[in-house]
């Protein structure tokens, strides 16, 4: 390896390293302060080092990894949520558990592993990046062992993740046994070589490779884990396996398709219109009938990966700059959501049944407007950054005239707005005060965190122009 | 020598399907030992005879061993001695044996006649494997090491006993 494939990889090796510091620097005196000072260092520097990294685009390193602009977007983007994580993280784990450092070491592993699959064009890559996520969060989902919600969350997700795991890797095999190669750009050549495209072995293929993508992006028929995963995860974690493991997947997914043609393939676009369809309406019907938050997140970001897949399906530069565009939109908001789920927090547990939130308006009325800012933004209504991203979904479904997916997100988004908005009227409706009842301060670095991605929630929605102009500088280089 | 490959795929398949259904742990690891080298065998007809011998010492050998010493130890005392006594009747290690000895006979075959790159592919020998794994998989031999990094600490949290 030269000295440049290094400067393209930094990044990558930055948040190696900083795993590694914080597992020895904890091996020789434990301190949360410490751990989670050194993790946002090394998210940081690890963020420094992609302008070093730019220099070198787009580079090839090894046959495994392609460090181009797309790939450093979405690391930026993943980086990004990992160091609202960590500050969401240790306001939480201060309050429950003795051994806290632990969380940061999986935490940038995890991220680690999801910069990989971001950067991989190599189905070894693809994979032991997704296997590092995997076992992260397998990790992180229990974190909580003596909470028995989060041993069962984080069982229900190793035995899954474990199943799909094997599909992909069948998915993988038959592709390789069909093509001869692991590399994208070796698949798209050997599939655009053959007379007969439709064998039954890249069909094959790509159905199970696509079964478990699906199960890492949780839509419709591969979405069992999630409500249970994101109810007895903590908080923190959520928002970590709601954003970054889906975005890195779907992120990987798009440079996949792009390379290899997937979207000539109308078989497989049939398959990935009725997982929207299915996508988009179960998960805004079950999110109707429950009353816990943190369900009812979980329902509706099923939902919104349907609502990805629709700008996905539709193909082309489009797809891309929809599909990027939303996944940010969704992390700021998602993070958001599930960031104030986790301040609120406090020493008898988690606030996830809706009724705990009666009344909070009164009580706490800077955190109540915030959360009602995310919940109006993943509902997608107006001056929010999540109108913008549905704006651009529906751009791409009209330009190529997917006209009944198009409709059918119009009618499920309306049904999403009913319990959006009851969560919101809760917040606000009138109750007796008692005067005793003051509530204590937020910690401070969390606070902080989640006044910057409501400022981001405004920005994008007001003025989304800079977001639109990085997204076409960087991420349409691949199409 | 395809049937080579059949034999083994099958004798795999089969003992898998018997590690899932046995009740009792220790017969369920009999069975993946025979699974594990029956993965071996197919290593080997694919020209891949170093990574069979992997496969045989790292899997069928050091974890297994480690398994089954754990979960013998687990069970200590009286009651566990005759319970132990009662795993060890013909009855059930005829299964696992029997499946074994199918492999054992198509490995002393494939010696035998000398060709044991039944699949048509090219051997590759230590040498080319660890040459590939420190040159153009490097990043990917790296990563495998994260990845265990990851399962270590996890299992490190996660199985802690707490002094109190």
């Amino acid at each position: 390896m030269a000295a440049e494939d290094f400067t393209a990889l930094m990044p990558l090796i930055i948040l190696a390293a900083a795993a590694l510091v914080v597992l020895l620097q904890s091996a020789i005196k434990r301190s949360h302060g410490t751990a989670l000072i050194l993790t946002c260092l090394g998210l940081a520097a690890a963020f420094v080092s992609m302008f070093y990294a730019a220099d070198e685009l787009p580079r090839q390193v090894t046959a495994l990894l392609i460090i181009d602009s797309y790939a450093l977007f979405f690391t930026g983007l993943i980086l990004f949520a990992a160091f609202a994580v960590a500050i969401f993280g240790y306001n939480y784990l201060n309050l429950y558990l003795e051994n806290r450092e632990e969380f940061y070491i999986v935490l940038l592993l995890a991220s680690l592993g999801s910069s990989v699959l971001v950067s991989s064009n190599h189905f070894m890559s693809f994979f032991l990046g997704l296997e590092i996520l995997t076992v992260s969060l397998y990790v992180m989902i229990g974190y909580m062992r003596k909470d028995h919600f989060s041993l069962e969350a984080g069982i229900k997700y190793l035995i899954l993740a474990a199943a799909s795991s094997a599909f992909l890797l069948f998915g993988m095999a038959l592709l390789y046994a069909e093509t001869g190669t692991m590399e994208f750009n070796g698949i798209a050549n050997a599939i655009g070589g053959l007379v007969e495209v439709k064998g039954i072995y890249i069909l094959a293929g790509t159905a199970l490779f696509l079964v478990g993508a699906g199960f890492k992006l949780a839509v419709a028929p591969f979405h069992m884990w999630t409500p249970d995963v994101y109810e007895g995860a903590p908080a923190p974690v959520t928002a970590f396996v709601a954003t970054v493991s889906k975005g890195a997947m779907a992120a990987l997914l798009l440079r996949y398709f792009i390379a290899v043609d997937g979207f000539e393939y109308t078989t497989i676009l049939l398959a990935l219109s009725i997982i929207a369809v299915a996508s988009m309406f179960l998960g805004n019907i079950l999110a109707l009938m429950q009353k816990n938050v943190k369900r009812i997140l979980a329902y509706s970001s099923i939902a919104h990966l349907g609502y990805i897949l629709v700008a996905f399906i539709a193909g082309g530069e489009r797809a891309v700059e929809a599909v990027s565009l939303y996944l940010v939109v969704y992390f700021v908001t998602t993070l958001g959501a599930f960031g104030i789920i986790s301040l609120l927090a406090d020493q008898e547990g988690e606030k996830f049944m809706l009724e705990s939130y009666r009344g909070m308006f009164w009580r706490r009325p800077w955190i109540s407007l915030a959360f009602s800012g995310m919940l109006l933004s993943l509902a997608g209504v107006p001056l929010t950054a999540g109108f913008i991203g549905k704006f651009f979904v529906l751009l791409a479904g009209v330009g190529t005239a997917l006209w009944t997916l198009v409709i059918i997100l119009v009618i499920t988004s309306a049904i999403g707005l009913y319990y959006y908005i009851k969560i919101i009227a809760t917040m606000f409706s009138r109750v007796e005060l008692e005067a005793e009842q003051k509530p204590g301060a937020l910690p401070v670095a969390g606070s902080t965190v989640l006044a910057g991605l409501t400022i981001l929630l405004l920005y994008f929605g007001i003025y989304p122009v800079h977001l639109i102009r990085l997204i076409r500088d960087m991420v349409l280089a691949i199409s | 020598m395809a049937i080579i490959f059949y034999i083994s795929s099958a004798v795999a398949v089969l003992s898998t399907v018997m590690v899932i259904t046995r009740m009792n742990a220790v017969h369920a690891l009999l069975y993946l030992i025979v699974s594990l080298l029956s993965v071996a065998v197919i290593f080997f007809t694919l020209g891949a005879p170093f990574i069979g011998a992997l496969e045989v010492i790292i899997y069928a050998g050091a974890i297994m061993v480690l398994f089954v010493f754990v979960m013998m130890m687990l069970n200590m005392g009286k009651k566990a001695a005759e319970l132990e006594s009662s795993w060890v009747n013909p009855r059930m290690y005829v299964g696992p044996a029997i499946l074994a000895a199918i492999l054992g006979i198509e490995l002393v075959y494939m010696l035998a006649s000398g060709s044991n790159r039944a699949a048509g592919f090219e051997m590759v020998g230590p040498k080319a494997v660890g040459i590939g794994l420190y040159s153009s998989y490097l990043v990917g031999l790296e990563l495998a090491g994260m990845l265990l990094l990851a399962g270590l600490v996890g299992a490190f949290h996660l199985g802690r006993r707490d002094e109190d």
